[in-house]
């Protein structure tokens, strides 16, 4: 059975009438200011759909008409494939599921040494997020510093889809090539390249500039994608005050006028492209210039983020990384406030929810088993509760009348093993107890954790003979690619 | 207003960094006869420093420093020109060519660094984002530049920091320029490996460097 999500969005910031002012300011901006495609193709087409395109200066202006057209074919629920029935995940503009970090360049190791990721940490860290029940989309988490960067996907193809029975949230840093190239390896597991184009289970990601900027890897890719139905989550990471204006509805009109360009673009290449309106937007931290992922800012503009991009009843992907540096109390309340906000905002994928920290740029192995602590616990959140006569319980309450308790009952048993949620590494003991249990952190909880789950498993979860092959490909590509660069850089 | 009035709301716009006013009164200090020379060294560069000491207290955000920074910028123009019109050359503190390195698309950081290098006197060529490294070099041979700044914000962009280095070698400019390297995932131990002579983790910390560099 594919998985179903827990529904969200009971929190909501803004009104129906916040809504509509953000969808006609949206409007204008794109019919008169328009957004600019340096990717030729993208203009022209465009243009045959009746835009009005400036080639001068590769700027795409969509009138509301073009955008209703585009926005109409765009579906609200499809099914992003794992490579088990009981991964699937059936996506709706409703249910909440997560998705774990990404490119990030350190890692904190379960020695506790803070150093360079490598290709080795790559597959660790997916053998261990693949671990966690709470984990429905897996990214590649680190960057490893062992690869040349250029075409570094292909590898990262190689170090994640292996190891994860979920689908593999991917990116394609040269273009519509890395697109056919990871098709291709995708296609060494799922029998044919048809097959991998009728379940497709990896996904593409496009990164688009503020304000109001798509690079001509982001068109080639979305255009690839619509060609072969593969779903692509199409993002716009936003700084409120530094590349967006400071108030958090100015900074929702940029992203929603870049995000539906995004959109537009791939429905008119092949109206009915799964699209995931999605963004990785952190505040300006003005005292640095540096951007935070779990300020309570950035937590207010993804829950936004979520309303607007419902109001267009399209899925959305919010949520991002925390900036503490280690497991500290820091981490747990900025994690905790993130995931739970965006979870109750009905974020449909809490992006990066799982051991990203330092502003993206550290992946720690601990801090992954915490974050599937935490989720845990949001999920319960989610889960709300149940008002009908059983859970009433008015009979119960006659049958004991004064005093006594409710252990004994049947109903009792039932609920409690149904509704609550059994933690995993919290810790509930009085203090006695928990000194006599070794007075261990959660920390380090999560590190024996995450040390015995790496240790009991070690292996692919496709053939090995399919993983070489597949690593085998991406060596190619990846060799290919660099010479592709060498080539470009000579002349 | 008074030539003592025009001198204190110099230093009080550059302060709160109101780039028109601040340009309108360094044409009013002009045509009164203030000495260009000292209203640079006397007003607007105590107003910039007390802004970047600010800023390092967290009394001054971003939005302010960039402001004032541009504010400066607009007098010291003028009142350079004004120099420059007697037959004297202000000394600059430094030529710097500063871009963000091929691949790399993100320009915020890379420009506030340049507003306050050129704040703080340095003469500044910005060439941009995605500046490849012939483009680098044959700026720093056009402009004789001393010093060479380069921002990346992407973990795959920042290796090409240290390929612009390699090229200066190759072509023999190594020694010729001093380089300096910046952007939110780049670290010590990266300018190290890279072979830069200087990293900073901030703006203001730049500035700070490239004076620094200048005096090596």
């Amino acid at each position: 059975m594919p998985i179903r999500g827990l529904k969200g969005g009971m929190l909501k910031f803004l009104s129906e009438d916040d809504l509509k002012a953000i969808h006609i300011a949206t409007v204008e901006i794109l019919s008169e200011i328009g957004v600019k495609m340096e990717y030729e193709p993208a203009l022209e087409i465009f243009k045959d759909f009746g835009a009005k395109v400036d080639f001068k200066n590769k700027v795409v202006k969509i009138g509301e008409d073009l955008l209703r057209k585009g926005l109409a074919s765009a579906p609200s629920t499809f099914t992003l494939y794992g490579k088990t029935e009981d991964t699937d995940i059936k996506v709706d503009p409703q249910r909440v599921y997560t998705i774990g970090g990404s490119s990030a360049l350190n890692v904190f190791d379960l020695d506790g040494e803070y150093r360079p990721a490598v290709f080795d940490d790559l597959i660790k860290f997916t053998i261990l997020l693949n671990q966690m029940e709470n984990l429905h989309i897996m990214h590649a988490i680190v960057i490893p510093s062992d690869i040349e960067e250029y075409g570094v996907d292909r590898l990262l193809f190689a170090g994640t889809f292996p190891y994860t029975t979920r689908n593999y949230y991917s990116q394609s840093q040269t273009g519509a090539d890395g697109v056919i190239e990871q098709l291709k390896m995708a296609a060494v597991f799922q029998g044919s390249e048809d097959a991998v184009r009728k379940n497709p289970m990896f996904t593409e990601v496009v990164c688009m500039v503020s304000p109001l900027k798509h690079e001509k890897v982001n068109s080639e890719v979305i255009i690839e994608c619509a060609k072969n139905n593969i779903p692509v989550y199409v993002e716009v990471d936003a700084m409120p005050g530094g590349t967006t204006p400071a108030p958090i509805a100015g900074c929702l009109v940029e992203q929603n006028a870049n995000v539906l360009a995004g959109i537009v673009l791939a429905q008119l290449v092949k109206p009915g492209t799964p699209c995931i309106y999605s963004i990785a937007s952190g505040l300006m931290d003005m005292t640095s210039g540096g951007y935070s992922g779990a300020a309570p800012e950035t937590n207010l503009l993804h829950c936004c983020t979520a309303q607007v991009a419902h109001f267009y009843n399209l899925p959305f992907q919010g949520g991002t990384g925390i900036d503490a540096k280690i497991s500290d109390a820091q981490a747990g309340y900025e994690r905790a406030m993130q995931v739970l906000s965006n979870a109750l905002a009905g974020t449909n994928f809490v992006h990066l929810s799982f051991g990203m920290m330092e502003m993206m740029m550290l992946a720690s192995y601990e801090q992954v088993v915490i974050d599937n602590e935490i989720m845990g616990a949001t999920y319960r959140m989610l889960k709300g509760v149940e008002v009908n006569d059983f859970a009433l319980s008015v009979d119960l309450l006659r049958k004991t009348g004064h005093g006594g308790h409710f252990l004994n009952y049947k109903e009792t048993s039932e609920y409690v093993r149904k509704n609550n949620w059994i933690p995993k590494l919290t810790n509930r003991d009085p203090w006695n107890t928990w000194q006599m249990m070794g007075s261990k952190s959660m920390n380090e909880l999560a590190r024996e954790e995450a040390a015995r789950i790496l240790k009991e498993n070690t292996e692919p979860v496709i053939s090995r003979e399919q993983t070489e092959e597949i690593l085998k490909m991406a060596k190619s590509y990846h060799k290919q690619a660099q010479e592709r660069l060498k080539k470009q850089e000579g002349k | 207003m008074s030539i003592d009035e025009i001198k204190k709301e110099l230093y009080n716009n550059v302060l709160s960094g109101d780039f028109e006013l601040t340009k309108e009164l360094a044409e009013k200090a002009i045509s009164e006869g203030i000495d260009p020379l000292e209203a640079i060294n006397s007003y607007l560069i105590p107003a910039i420093e007390l802004v970047g000491e600010k800023f390092g207290k967290r009394e001054y955000f971003l939005p302010d420093l960039m402001r004032s920074a541009n504010a400066m910028k607009s007098a010291l123009n003028i009142f350079e020109n004004e120099i420059h019109k007697s037959g004297v050359e202000r000394k600059s503190l430094g030529k710097i060519v500063i871009g963000t390195v091929k691949g790399d698309i993100h320009e915020i950081g890379k420009s506030i660094v340049a507003a306050l290098l050129s704040a703080k006197g340095f003469d500044v060529t910005d060439l941009g984002i995605d500046v490849d490294s012939d483009a680098f070099i044959n700026n720093i041979i056009e402009k004789n530049a001393n010093i060479l700044a380069m921002s990346a914000l992407l973990p795959i962009t920042m290796p090409y920091q240290g390929v612009v280095i390699e090229e200066l070698k190759k072509r023999g400019l190594r020694e010729k320029v001093r380089v300096m390297v910046g952007g939110a995932p780049v670290t010590q131990e990266h300018a190290d490996k890279i072979g830069a002579d200087g990293y900073a983790d901030n703006a203001v910390d730049a500035v700070k460097l490239a004076e620094k560099l200048m005096a090596k």
